[in-house]
């Protein structure tokens, strides 16, 4: 059996490619891994063996389990799995998460980050692309743990509870699914080496969803681990008014606006607290700082609306208001 | 009677529909200041609900369980559903890569068996 002329060509081409992509060689690992002696396992994370199609339950059981949730992939199947696509979606992923109490935090995508959630005790869940062409083969798996001087990873993956995948190849197919990394962080906690971005995003995705009880918490440990940004406490403050306690939201807004001068949103939002505390002098000198700082920006028709709100407050200022 | 009970109740209606608009309307919210720094400010202008109509079509049309739906929608944000919407049937679905090597795997197969290649030496 030999093969014809034009289907040796592609042969001989794939052939090449593949020597191609092994020809670097050198650890990926070494330089990178800094912590625990280059060496880390977290054995203790459970094992969810998945059935056909269904890595995306079984994945996210596995970190829901590992951060104290009591799920199973099986009980997870009506909440993430998809049968027209039969896999599950990224966004359903991170919303299950949120639907469990757990805050869904995104790792930035470098291995120094993947490295340092590891050294930090929390398994991450990882989408990786393993297929080619009209066939891509898109996969959840649990990464538990790395071995630098041996250069591969330790994943939970599909059937195999202990799955040792060398560091070059994890990384091309984690590369090729855009290096998404997931981690459930119980609310309170911040996740090891957090990017502040990032972690606020997750957080407010709580409060979105109505888990407010959670966001709270998440922000308070935001509010504590960045205690030069505002934005912690403008989120803090925002549930205080939702509950109705205005005289908190004023406090923390106004903390926010010592912590930040030119944080357009805090100095509106501040404005409203006070108005609606019945101190117009001083939310109108608030309101005109906030409409100078978002002119032509993303919140100027918040800022204006205040404006007019206040505006037509003609009650003067109660007892009691702040002086400044 | 009868059309002054109806009055009372559209009243009644649309002051609860009236209120949390009109608190919500000069505060910005947490979300809103996080995404005003980190994404396109043109997404906001995108329709919340109708991306939301449009993941529940999808759903539907994807097989997910009626009794489902709803709370899977529940807990993605805005933003998420704005993602989702119209490109659910595109986006990554992560399953399983053994269906992707028993495909290729039976590709090679029909080659050698036709006589195209010949990889596989033990195979008759």
């Amino acid at each position: 059996m030999t093969a014809p002329g034009p289907v040796r060509a592609v042969l001989a081409i794939a052939a090449a490619l593949i020597v191609a992509g092994c020809a670097v060689r050198g650890p990926v690992l070494a330089p990178a891994a800094t912590g625990a002696g280059g060496r880390v396992e977290l054995e203790s994370t459970p094992f969810f063996p998945q059935e056909r199609y269904q890595c995306g339950p079984a994945a996210l059981a596995t970190v829901l389990s590992a951060a104290g949730v009591d799920v199973t992939a099986d009980s997870l199947v009506p909440e993430v799995y998809i049968p027209g696509r039969a896999g599950s979606l990224q966004a359903e992923l991170v919303a299950a998460t949120r639907r469990h109490d757990r805050l869904p935090y995104i790792l930035p995508p470098t291995l120094d980050a993947l490295l340092a959630t590891l050294d930090g005790g929390l398994p991450v869940l990882v989408l990786q692309k393993q297929g080619a062409g009209p066939f891509p083969g898109w996969h959840y798996a649990v990464v538990v743990g790395y071995d630098a001087s041996r250069d591969h990873f330790v994943l939970r993956s599909g059937t195999e509870q202990r799955k040792e995948l060398s560091a070059r190849h994890f990384l091309a197919t984690w590369d090729r699914a855009e290096r998404w990394a997931l981690v459930a962080v119980q609310p309170g906690a911040l996740p090891p080496a957090p990017d502040f971005a990032r972690y606020m995003e997750a957080a407010a995705g709580l409060e979105a969803v109505g888990l407010l009880d959670a966001a709270a918490l998440a922000y308070e440990a935001a509010a504590r681990g960045w205690p030069a940004e505002s934005l912690p406490q403008f989120a803090l403050a925002n549930l205080a008014y939702a509950r109705g306690d205005l005289a908190a939201a004023e406090r923390g807004f106004h903390a926010a606006v010592r912590l930040n001068p030119q944080d357009a949103a805090a100095r509106n939002n501040r404005a409203e607290a006070l108005r609606a505390l019945g101190c117009p002098t001083l939310a109108r000198r608030e309101i005109e700082v906030a409409r100078m700082l978002a002119a032509g920006g993303p919140l100027s028709a918040t800022v204006e609306a205040t404006a007019r709100a206040i505006a037509s407050h003609e009650i003067g200022d109660v007892a009691g208001c702040p002086p400044d | 009677m009868r059309s002054r009970c109806l009055v009372y109740v559209l009243c009644l209606a649309m002051l609860n529909l009236g209120s949390p608009l009109v608190a919500q309307a000069e505060l910005v919210s947490t979300l809103q200041a996080v995404e005003a720094s980190t994404r396109a400010q043109d997404l906001a202008a995108v329709n919340a609900a109708l991306a939301r109509d449009e993941v529940r079509a999808q759903f539907e049309a994807l097989g997910v369980e009626p009794a489902q739906i709803e709370s899977r929608i529940a807990a993605l944000t805005d933003a998420e559903l704005r993602t989702l919407a119209g490109q659910m049937a595109d986006m990554p679905a992560g399953a399983d890569a053994l269906a992707v090597i028993g495909i290729v795997f039976l590709v090679l197969l029909i080659l050698e068996a036709v006589g195209v290649i010949d990889i596989f030496k033990k195979f008759p």
